[in-house]
């Protein structure tokens, strides 16, 4: 396809949803999914959205979080020191 | 050597007497050259008097990449024991059946005692090797000096989590499948599903080489493979006459207590009806000389198997009756079903709600029907005894299917 | 926070492979192994087909053990057993040689340091259990100590092999029952007895409150808003104390030194041998958390133990003794009251109640 949808786009693309909604939804790997090809349409697949993930992963842009479930998220935003 | 003061622990004092082995008095004997393992007996003292725990839970910590194998953990008193202010678990995953060498443990051992506290768990209930407490400074470290070792982390958050099995044929003659080498096959298979956690909660897989089940994976894991056999069961009538002769008494103690009344012991020989025989190890556990499984052998797949949270316990249930777990093809008829199901689960799933929860609630039979598995007597006790169906067709008045 | 790394990293190799663990003469007989057999409590031997023999020595051990115990055993492995050993599921050690004349002096080393030789065929072997106060943000009590404390009573079952058949025990430190505690023959495990407390003033900052109130089985969660924050309340009737919500949600403490406690539940097991798979069931609805040594539970989990003992055929688990003799006769030979509690009135509770005339009187 001519006008494929690159890694590093998707990747990107994921990366500004999570900045873009810090604070207000988590997103879990498969949401983020749902999300780019709800955008893209048949233009991606999981797998697509898979090696995206794995490269925004690698890359420290995102970290994964743990609450009840694993979601994605910006380094630093929350846990760790956060105290009661 | 210490410089850091020795905690005054009378109550965990105490549990440094007795038989059994003592966790108390190991732990005051590192405690000497380890702060943290003195902070965490003063923490676990106070517990003692206090009688609640002191410690937090979440955070984000982890080696870079990896949603999993990396579990935060905090202090709730960090005045007063701050070499455990912060105190993280790092799950290492274990080698099939736990078998080691004393070379690889002091491998294991001298990465932990130099960036962390030397305190472990051999092993944690899903199977790895626990490191029990260290910094986030240490994680990269950690990790670097494992994977040199070749070592990797195991799982943790919604991810598939250490895969683990029985010794299987490595050293039981009941095993009916290689339950080391799947264990080992799907673990590699399914690195990036367990490392970076994108399902709706967590996966567990075990596998038991028969259905004495010593890994209690119908218990304990999303997905339990069971070894099991097709043909008969094995007879060695002259290892039969010599437990008779050893003064056993067959009748009371084997074939009278067969679940399914399939065998008979005519005085000299024992006759099983195979047809019969629901596999239940019975009669093979109390003569394991005499009895053995049969050589036509596989497993029997279950699913969805969990602890009580949130919906109530569930054992697995069966999912496929027999499986012949096939070795010269990798294994794939077992991966081609893994996809289906997890397919299913990704659309269909909701957060932290296990798949044996998220079968309960869409149906097993909807369930079945998605991920092409004909349903079968086998997947149930009885067929159902409620008269609520939900008909998905019925005829037209003039004929024609709805 | 991490650290960025120097080096290129390695990632996703998976553990090492097991081949390289086996003991030669495991190696030579995978697959091909004919029968075993227990030649006295702990010790077993396995036969292969070619006749190769490989004794296993199998040793207790407290799970929470510091790297200078594992190189302990590694030295006894490098003595006896050519460097080889491994761990259970149960969390025991077992040194495994083919020299037979290994055993005794193997044996003796192991003593000697204070670890116990047993838990196999007819025994009580090691309590599979979670990490309590050692480790865990939801413990309601501390599995280490109630383990230590218990095994110290029942010593005598594990070093030998006198009871009619296996017995396992497990403990875990909540609800959420790590460790498989739900199918064991004696089950040990922390509650919590008083619904939450909640720290209004931080639930907006460190809780999702729609993940909050979607995490209670019971929905006894419900946003509120208290002096102008955003929070939530429990309705205190709903809550059975399962602690989900403070996995969630950290402003919601659970633990509550007052009311946490023990309760004990009998008759569970996962083999399929004989009977299918049960879970267990309750037997004593709270007992106190008194340590260092719970006495309590350890005297009541003796007379479980002594009345299984006494009363059971060969080859009769903990579950199937009772299923056969019925609940009556066990709340009668154990001396424990039955109460309301015992009665299930959770979702699918009238499963459970009796439903036929058939009494023993
Ligand atoms: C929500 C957060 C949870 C966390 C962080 C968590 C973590 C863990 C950990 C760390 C272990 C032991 C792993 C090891 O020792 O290596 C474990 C085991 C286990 N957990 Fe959880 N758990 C959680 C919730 C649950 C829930 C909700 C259930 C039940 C539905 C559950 C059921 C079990 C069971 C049955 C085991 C032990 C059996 C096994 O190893 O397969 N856990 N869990
Ligand atoms: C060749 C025969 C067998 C071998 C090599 C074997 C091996 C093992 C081992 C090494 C363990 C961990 C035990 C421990 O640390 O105490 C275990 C656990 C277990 N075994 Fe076996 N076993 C055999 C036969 C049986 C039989 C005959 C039964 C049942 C009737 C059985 C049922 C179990 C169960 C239920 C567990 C415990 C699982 C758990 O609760 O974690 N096994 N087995
Ligand atoms: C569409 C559903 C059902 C229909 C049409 C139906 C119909 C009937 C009829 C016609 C009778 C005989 C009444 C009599 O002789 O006086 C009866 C009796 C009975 N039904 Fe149902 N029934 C239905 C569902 C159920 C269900 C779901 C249950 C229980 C789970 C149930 C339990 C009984 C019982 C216990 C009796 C009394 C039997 C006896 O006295 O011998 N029924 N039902
Ligand atoms: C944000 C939430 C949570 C996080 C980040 C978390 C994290 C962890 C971690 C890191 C461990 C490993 C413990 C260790 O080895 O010390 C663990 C263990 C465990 N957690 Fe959680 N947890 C969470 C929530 C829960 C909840 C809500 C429960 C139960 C109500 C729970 C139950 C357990 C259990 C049972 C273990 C297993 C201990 C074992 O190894 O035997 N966790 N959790
Ligand atoms: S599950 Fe069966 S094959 Fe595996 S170790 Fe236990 S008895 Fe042997
Ligand atoms: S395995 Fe069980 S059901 Fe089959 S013959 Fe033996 S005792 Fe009977
Ligand atoms: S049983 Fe509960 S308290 Fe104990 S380790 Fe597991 S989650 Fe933590
Ligand atoms: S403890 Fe359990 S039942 Fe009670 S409010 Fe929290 S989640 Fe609901």
């Amino acid at each position: 396809m001519s006008d494929a949808v690159t890694t590093a786009q998707i990747a990107d693309e994921m990366y500004n949803l999570v900045k873009e909604y810090s604070g207000k939804k988590r997103f879990k790997s498969s949401d983020l999914t749902k999300e780019i090809i709800g955008k893209h349409g048949d233009k991606v697949n999981k797998k697509d959205c898979k090696a995206a993930l794995r490269e925004l992963m690698d890359s420290g842009r995102c970290v994964y979080g743990y609450a009840g479930g694993s979601f994605i998220a910006l380094p630093g935003e929350e846990g760790a020191a956060k105290s009661q | 050597m210490a410089n850091h003061k020795l905690r005054k622990t009378p109550l965990l004092d105490d549990l440094q007497k007795g038989p059994w082995p003592s966790f108390v008095k190991d732990m005051k004997q590192i405690a000497v050259r380890k702060p943290m393992v003195n902070d965490l007996l003063g923490q676990l003292e106070l517990s003692y008097k206090e009688r609640v725990g002191h410690w937090k839970h979440g955070g984000l910590v982890g080696v870079i990449g990896y949603g999993g194998g990396v579990i935060g953990r905090y202090s709730d008193a960090p005045e007063q024991f701050p070499d455990v202010a912060h105190f993280h678990t790092i799950r290492v995953n274990q080698p099939s059946g736990w078998f080691y060498t004393s070379q690889a443990l002091r491998d294991l051992c001298d990465i932990w005692e130099a960036h962390g506290s030397g305190m472990t768990n051999m092993h944690g209930s899903t199977g790895d090797c626990v490191f029990l407490g260290t910094t986030s400074e240490e994680l990269e470290p950690i990790f670097a000096k494992l994977t040199e070792k070749d070592w990797d982390l195991g799982g943790s958050g919604s991810d598939v989590r250490t895969p683990s099995c029985c010794n299987g044929m490595a050293r039981c003659e009941y095993a009916c499948y290689d339950t080391m080498d799947v264990c080992y096959n799907i673990t590699m298979e399914y690195q990036d599903e367990l490392h970076r956690p994108a399902f709706p909660y967590k996966w567990k897989f075990k596998f038991s080489g028969c259905p004495n089940d010593c890994v209690a994976s119908i218990a304990r894991s999303d997905l339990s493979v069971i070894g099991t056999w097709r043909d008969d069961i094995r007879i060695d009538q002259a290892a039969v006459k010599a437990y008779a002769d050893a003064g056993m008494d067959i009748r009371a103690d084997v074939t009278r207590k067969c679940p399914t009344a399939c065998m008979r012991y005519d005085g000299k020989e024992i006759h099983v009806n195979n047809k019969q025989c629901n596999r239940c190890m019975h009669c093979i556990n109390a003569m394991p000389k005499a009895l053995r499984p049969g050589k036509d052998t596989g497993a029997t797949i279950l699913i969805g198997g969990k602890a009580p949270i949130i919906e109530g316990a569930l054992l697995s249930s069966v999912l496929v009756p027999f499986m012949k777990m096939d070795k010269a093809d990798d294994y794939q008829e077992f991966k081609d079903l893994m996809e289906r199901i997890w397919d299913f689960w990704d659309d269909h799933g909701v957060n932290r709600e296990r798949i044996g929860e998220c079968i309960e609630r869409v149906g097993l039979g909807n369930f079945l029907e998605a991920i092409e598995v004909d349903p079968k007597p086998e997947h149930v006790k009885h067929p159902r005894t409620n008269p609520y169906i939900f008909y998905e067709e019925y005829f037209e008045d003039d004929g024609t299917d709805a | 926070m991490a650290t960025q790394p120097s080096a290129p990293r390695k990632t996703d190799i998976g553990p090492p492979h097991y081949e390289q663990f086996l003991h030669p003469v495991i190696k030579k007989n995978y697959g091909q192994w004919k029968y075993h057999d227990y030649l006295k409590p702990g010790v077993m031997v396995h036969v292969a087909e070619s006749g190769d023999k490989i004794y296993s020595v199998r040793v207790g051990s407290p799970r929470l053990i510091s790297v200078d115990v594992i190189r302990m055993f590694a030295d006894l492995a490098d003595k006896y057993c050519d460097g080889y050993l491994r761990f259970t599921s149960r969390n025991n050690v077992e040194l495994m040689t083919d020299k037979e004349k290994n055993i005794d002096p193997l044996i003796k080393d192991i003593q000697a340091q204070g670890y116990p030789v047993g838990g196999t065929g007819n025994s009580i072997s090691n309590i599979i259990h979670t990490q309590g106060w050692v480790h865990c943000h939801s413990a309601a009590t501390d599995v280490s100590g109630l383990v230590k404390a218990t095994m110290d009573e029942l010593y005598e079952y594990f070093v030998d092999m006198k009871l009619p058949y296996k017995l396992k025990l497990a403990a875990a430190c909540c609800l959420n029952m790590c460790g498989a505690v739900h199918c064991s023959d004696i089950a040990i495990l922390g509650i919590h007895r008083r619904p939450p407390k909640i720290k209004d003033e931080q639930v907006s900052r460190v809780c999702e409150i729609p993940t909050t109130v979607s995490s209670c089985p019971t929905a006894a969660i419900r946003p509120t808003t208290v002096e102008g924050k955003q929070t939530v309340k429990v309705d205190d009737d709903r809550c059975m104390f399962c602690a989900n919500c403070y996995t969630v949600c950290p402003a919601m403490p659970i633990a509550d030194a007052l009311n946490d406690g023990i309760s004990l539940w009998v008759g569970g097991k996962v083999s399929n041998a004989r009977s299918e798979p049960m879970f267990t069931k309750l037997a004593v609805p709270f007992l106190p958390n008194n340590p260092p040594r719970w006495p309590e539970v350890t005297d009541a989990i003796k007379k479980i133990v002594e009345a299984y003992a006494g009363d059971a055929h060969n080859y009769e688990r903990l579950g199937e003794w009772i299923e056969r003799i019925g609940w009556p006769k066990f709340f009668d030979m154990t001396g424990f009251e039955f109460t309301k509690y015992h009665i299930d009135d959770f979702r699918h509770a009238a499963e459970t109640f009796a439903r036929s005339a058939q009494i023993k009187f």
